[in-house]
């Protein structure tokens, strides 16, 4: 489902990703880990086609990104931590709806799909009121919902949980899982060890724009010899810090 | 795909602008009072200073002669006749307003048909005194003319003598509305390329800056709406909400010039519709301009707040040519003012006003405001496509 190849990207001195490859596949949700600035953000807008690669590239439901950036975004759903980013003047379902019909989905198309999210996250009692006074867990649905409304085969999600309270965050956990009920290919980028444990089924550690790592959380626990992931993700890390 | 997005981010962009009352207020309700309001205390303050100068002139009269000069002042209504010890102090300290030294020999000089010599003191610094002293030059003017019509009696000659030529003034326009249209000409255009600055800027920021700020813009991206289309929706919203303003700053501007009281006195001037009609072609051209400029400086702006700080530096930069030609004379212009960005638009509005439709001034302008907003579109295409601006963090 996601293919990528030899992906690379140069910000002027900057080499933020170095010539990276791996896939996933249909069902499958891998976890992009690493710290601050290794990469990950910027491989996620690549894969989405926000920014152009500098190097190599990537396939997403058979779509190339550098070829068919447009029919690349119609097959991806994305949803990003920090910022919500909803209109807070309109209602949650004009906010759905605009994303909708910003994908191409007819009136009939739109209408069944915001349905069916509104009854799948339980917003019927405020989804038609503005969403400026919403609560973050209400705007977090209304975000999820968004994201995924013109029913993509591929999920990105860009540490989705970051800054989010417990249960706020519990409600992202459980639409990842959602997702991969629905055989969609998901990249998870987190720096929550204990998160990614949780919910994915392959690690693809990257820092300073490299693969350091790609295997099953078992696999790494069996190959650095111990039961704590953030002891392997650390020693990692500072390998390849040269520490 | 294309048109069809255009209008969904036009639309939605538009549905966004009005549930906001803030920007309504801003950009609708304020423009439509500003000037009214501001025009009507400036004319009924400066009315209510005029009247309080011109019925309560405190002049000093030094006359060490008891001259029928300073008797015949002491009989003119307006004139308070007050004394001073100390004349320049006074008049500095606005205790009196002017003050008028009438040598002994004043009498027996006018007697002797001598030149008769008069000392006149007043502030040049003070509106006030300059008023007294207007008036009473006026009054020792009117007094001289008793004096010559007196000596010309004595000489049995009339006093037709001294008007050999009358003349009669006729003026191509009514009195009250040249007045009006000399002052819209000078005002208008002025205005209308503030309008069109100002009148985009709000939401302007709003669709660029604002969205970045927000967190919106991201997500605005991932869809399959190409950013072009994005552009072209925000730029026609803003162009719309960008001429609503001015509009509605220009009702604001012919109530002011209408109402009684104010600065105008109510001078109505008609205006053509095809007059009308040009000049609103012009301010929608020049919105369209400064709404692209306003949207790209915008969409690289990281923060409203920074926007904001860019866009003034525009609207600084685009008065010097606005207020450079705002003086000049609508029917005297020369075809290289039409060549100069900004000062070609307020020279043909100048000349619109004044009913000159000169095809080829015309013409030059047109062409490069044409010029100026596909350069501007194109510019704005630019940055919403550069990765360094959207991603400018």
């Amino acid at each position: 489902m996601i293919e990528i190849m030899e992906l690379s990207k140069r910000f002027k001195k900057v080499l933020a990703v170095d010539a990276i490859s791996f896939h996933v596949a249909k069902g499958e949700i891998v976890g992009l880990v690493g710290e601050n600035g290794a990469g990950k953000t910027t491989t996620l807008r690549m894969l989405a086609t926000m920014l152009k690669p500098t190097g190599g590239t990537a396939a997403i439901g058979g779509y190339d990104i550098l070829r068919q950036p447009g029919k690349v975004r119609g097959e991806i759903g994305i949803l990003f931590g920090g910022e919500v980013g909803l209109y807070d003047r309109l209602t949650g379902r004009e906010n759905i709806e605009y994303f909708a019909a910003l994908n191409g989905m007819t009136r009939a198309e739109t209408d069944a799909s915001v349905d069916k999210l509104i009854r799948l996250l339980d917003m019927e009692e405020y989804i038609d009121r503005r969403v400026g006074k919403f609560s973050r867990g209400m705007k977090q649905k209304v975000a999820i919902a968004r994201s995924i409304v013109h029913q993509p085969t591929v999920m990105l999600f860009d540490e989705p949980t970051a800054g989010l309270d417990v249960s706020a965050a519990r409600i992202v956990q459980d639409f990842i899982l959602h997702c991969k009920q629905e055989e969609k290919a998901i990249i998870f980028s987190s720096h929550s060890m204990a998160e990614v444990e949780k919910l994915c089924d392959r690690l693809v550690i990257i820092n300073k724009g490299r693969i350091v790592e790609d295997g099953t959380v078992s696999e790494l626990k069996a190959k650095y010899r111990n039961d704590n992931l953030e002891d392997v993700f650390v020693q990692l890390a500072g390998e390849s810090n040269g520490n | 795909m294309g048109t069809k997005v255009v209008k969904l981010v036009f639309l939605k962009e538009l549905k966004d602008i009005f549930r906001d009352r803030k920007t309504i207020f801003m950009s609708l309700v304020i423009p439509l009072l500003i000037f009214p309001l501001l025009f009507y205390f400036m004319g009924s303050g400066m009315d209510q200073s005029v009247k309080k100068i011109e019925e309560n002139l405190k002049v000093a009269v030094v006359d060490s002669g008891n001259s029928s000069l300073s008797q015949y002042l002491a009989g003119v209504e307006k004139l308070k006749l007050v004394e001073s010890s100390d004349i320049e102090a006074d008049i500095k300290n606005g205790t009196i307003l002017a003050a008028l030294e009438i040598p002994e020999t004043f009498d027996a000089d006018i007697q002797a048909e001598r030149p008769a010599n008069l000392v006149l003191f007043y502030d040049n610094a003070s509106q006030a005194s300059q008023m007294a002293y207007s008036a009473l030059t006026n009054i020792i003017e009117a007094y001289s003319k008793t004096v010559v019509a007196q000596r010309l009696l004595a000489r049995d000659i009339s006093d037709d003598l001294l008007t050999p030529v009358v003349i009669d003034a006729r003026t191509t326009e009514d009195e009250e509305e040249g007045m009006g249209k000399l002052m819209l000409s000078m005002l208008l255009p002025l205005m209308l390329v503030i309008f069109s600055i100002s009148g985009p800027m709000g939401v302007a920021v709003d669709l660029g800056a604002g969205e970045k700020e927000r967190g919106t813009l991201e997500p605005l991206l991932t869809t399959q709406a190409g950013r072009l289309s994005l552009l072209w929706g925000k730029f026609f919203a803003i162009t719309v909400m960008g001429l609503l303003s001015t509009v509605s700053s220009l009702l604001g501007l012919m109530i002011s010039m209408r109402q009684s009281g104010g600065l105008f006195q109510g001078s109505a001037v008609t205006i053509e519709p095809i007059t009308i009609l040009l000049i609103g072609l012009v301010t929608l051209l020049l919105t369209m301009f400064f709404g692209a400029v306003e949207l790209s400086i915008s969409i690289y702006a990281r923060s409203f707040k920074e926007a904001q700080t860019y866009i003034s530096p525009l609207m600084l930069v685009s008065f010097i040519p606005t207020y450079a030609t705002y003086l000049l004379d609508a029917k005297n212009i020369d075809t290289y003012y039409f060549h100069i960005p900004l000062a070609n638009i307020t020279c043909l509005l100048k000349e619109f006003l004044a009913g000159i439709y000169n095809v080829s001034h015309i013409a030059i302008t047109f062409a490069w405001i044409i010029i100026y907003i596909v350069a501007a579109v194109l510019f704005a295409r630019h940055m919403f496509s550069k990765e360094e601006v959207i991603f400018r963090t």
